[in-house]
């Protein structure tokens, strides 16, 4: 109760005494509204580049693991996964049949080559060979027409599903269901269109400009001067089932690989998460530098607060002599001055915050790079700048609340 | 009059008992006696003034009665309780509860209301807002002063805002009413105006201690003691206090 009521009186005073110097406080608020803009900023741009690449990365699937010959994210020395055999066909199928009934494995190859249709090219089309179960382990699905079907891979069917980017840039506004396209030297009959993707950004891969085969027809078309090169996916039932299912799939593929206890593994295990550890670790270090140097601004923002805090302090001494005289104790008068600070901040904050989401929206409409600013980015620069209000208001605060009162009721 | 040494009087009606309290102030290499042993003790519902040349050390002793300031060495208990033995804290609380305050220059917080200035007590001491106001309004009723609520201190007189001070002073109905030169800045009108509010305040059973230079608000108390060079060197009852005189005015007028 009696905290509640100093509580009241010390946000009456603050607001008193900030209403009371207007421009003293809009000046002092510049600071902080300078470095909360710049801060903020930087974290919206960290964040749009972060929920891009996740966007792009959700083809991956959150709840998949992917056996590879070579690791996503090479750290440390290439030379030690060149030698590594490549993943065969053999081997997706002795996994597949291992997780019979606990787990959905499916695997794909890829491939670049050139499309045609009519007079129309294009180049360097990445083209998967896979099976029925890719919409399941990736969340994929066709846009119009259908995907892979099971009887396409038992029958090795020349049937291709499209990507959206290859549909716009092949057959514009037609409709490419049931046309027939070259891909290499293959002609392939059109069943679907995926639904757009999206997301592509970095030089990361385009999920849009990519093509769907059989994983059959794959091998017998354009897979026959090397064997093997496949990707398998290993869906878990859940995340949380994630860690587990990688354990078992590392067991079993050394089992496949007839790996003895001594050796390492010969192939990877790959995941969104070492993905997104990956993108993190580089993209975080470029935020951390941005919050360092934007950080600057708000720390000078701060010691501006921090300097109109002690003239307020010194102005006042005389009234911190009175309330003490009257029944105030240190810590009222140190409320007093604290939340005084903190508001400015927290008005410096919501303003900074304000405009940081209009250059957010600005740089976004520019096109040069993606942000977004989310709940937790706006929640987190206003705590920020009522923690630097706090800060700078300490060591004022504190110098009026340790005032004795016959000198401050003395003070002229 | 010649002064008896004052025999402490039987402890348990005192309000406070100061014995051989000295304050002295260190300037440098100077020591300064503010004051150099005073043992005094004040019943309830005393009326006293503190008189004494400049600089003899009135208001020194006023602030450790108030619990302002404390005494270099001696001791000193208000209600029966040793102010040495408290915290920053607990003299807060102390002044908060059991002192109220009238200042020369009113002290008042500027930029808040009347009614909000005299609530003040009220507010650091924990009163909820519906009684704190039923409080604070009663207290500036009895001051005369309950339609100037909502005015700033720089909008009353200097007799209103004295007047304001003292609601402020009673409100959290203290044992002790301090008065540091009340009516120094005062007229002379006004500052009677004033006295004969202290009058009624003591005339209701509030103790009241006062200091002053003027013999003629001197006279309103029914004890005076003389402060000469940080020493008692009298302390005497008033004999006729000025009160009575009025009285009879008043009634002559009539
Ligand atoms: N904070 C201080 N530091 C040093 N000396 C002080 C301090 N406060 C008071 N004094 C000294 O103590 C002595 C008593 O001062 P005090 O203010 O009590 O006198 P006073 O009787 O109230 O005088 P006045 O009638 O002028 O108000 C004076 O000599 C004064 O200079
Ligand atoms: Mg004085």
């Amino acid at each position: 109760m009696r905290f509640w009521l100093d509580f009241q009186e010390s946000l009456r005073i603050a607001m008193a005494a900030i209403f009371a110097s207007k421009a003293r406080g809009a000046l002092t608020t510049l600071g902080i509204i300078i470095g909360i803009v710049a801060v903020t900023t930087t974290m919206t741009a960290f964040n749009g580049m972060q929920s891009a690449f996740r966007e792009g990365a959700a083809a991956v699937g959150a709840d998949v693991i992917y056996v590879s010959r070579m690791p996503w994210i090479i750290m440390g020395d290439w030379f030690t996964y060149r030698n590594r055999p490549n993943l065969s066909m053999d081997e997706a199928e002795a996994l597949r049949d291992a997780f019979t009934g606990r787990a959905i494995v499916n695997p794909t190859m890829d491939t670049r080559q050139d499309l045609k249709y009519r007079s129309e090219v294009m180049e360097g089309v990445t083209i998967i060979g896979t099976t029925e179960m890719l919409p399941i382990v990736t969340n994929r699905l066709p846009e119009t027409g259908r995907f892979i079907m099971n009887f396409d891979v038992s029958y090795k069917k020349n049937v291709a599903i499209i990507g959206k980017t290859v549909a716009d840039g092949m057959f514009g506004s037609t409709s490419p269901l049931n046309k027939e396209i070259n891909i290499g030297r293959q002609r392939f009959r059109i069943a679907g269109v995926m639904e757009k993707q999206g997301g592509n950004t970095f030089g990361g891969p385009d999920f849009d400009r990519q093509i769907f085969v059989p994983i059959s027809t794959f091998l017998k078309s354009f897979g026959g001067r090397r064997f093997g090169d496949v990707d398998i996916a290993v869906k878990a039932s859940s995340i949380d089932a994630l860690d587990d299912l990688e354990y078992e799939v590392i067991g079993e593929m050394r089992k496949i690989r007839k790996l003895r206890p001594a050796e390492e593994d010969d192939f990877s295990i790959n995941k969104l998460d070492s993905l997104m550890g990956a993108f993190n670790s580089v993209v975080g270090v470029v935020l951390l530098i941005g919050l360092l140097v934007t950080g600057i601004a708000l720390f000078v923002g701060g010691i501006g607060v921090m300097n109109i805090m002690f003239v307020s302090v010194t102005e006042r001494t005389r009234e911190i002599g009175i309330r003490k005289a009257i029944g105030a104790r240190r810590h009222s008068i140190l409320l007093q001055f604290l939340l005084e600070s903190a508001i400015i901040c927290l008005f410096g904050g919501l303003i900074g915050v304000a405009v940081a989401a209009g250059i957010t929206a600005a740089i976004n409409a520019s096109g040069l790079m993606p942000a977004s600013i989310s709940a937790g980015i706006l929640v987190s620069a206003v705590v920020i700048a009522m923690l630097v209000g706090v800060l700078a208001g300490l060591v004022p605060a504190w110098k009026g609340a340790r005032m004795d009162p016959i000198d401050a009721l003395r003070y002229e | 009059m010649p002064v008896a040494p004052k025999v402490l009087p039987e402890l348990e009606s005192a309000v406070l008992v100061l014995r051989d309290v000295v304050k002295t102030y260190v300037m440098g290499s100077e020591e300064v006696h503010a004051l150099s042993g005073v043992s005094v003790s004040i019943g309830k519902n005393e009326y006293v003034a503190i008189m004494g040349p400049s600089g003899s050390g009135k208001s020194t002793l006023m602030n450790i009665i108030g619990c302002l300031d404390v005494p270099t060495s001696g001791s000193y208990s208000l209600g029966g309780e040793m102010v040495a033995d408290k915290s920053e804290t607990e003299l807060a609380d102390i002044r908060n509860r059991l002192i109220g305050f009238v200042f020369q220059t009113f002290n008042l917080i500027p930029r808040a209301d009347v009614l909000h200035n005299v609530e003040l007590p009220l507010i650091y001491g924990g009163v909820n807002k519906a009684k704190r106001i039923a409080l604070a309004k009663e207290a500036l009723d009895r001051v005369g002063l309950s339609d100037r609520l909502t005015h700033k201190p720089n909008e009353l007189s200097g007799g209103q805002r004295q007047r304001v001070a003292i609601a402020r002073a009673l409100v959290f109905d203290p044992s002790i009413i301090l008065a540091d030169e009340p009516t120094g800045n005062l007229d002379s009108r006004t500052g009677e105006e004033i006295m004969q509010m202290l009058d009624d305040l003591h005339a209701n059973g509030q103790t009241i201690i006062l200091v002053t230079h003027e013999d003629n608000i001197a006279a309103h108390a029914s004890r005076a003691i003389v402060l000469r060079d940080g020493r008692i060197e009298s302390d005497a009852q008033v004999e006729n206090p000025v009160r009575a005189a009025r009285a009879e005015h008043t009634v002559l007028a009539h």
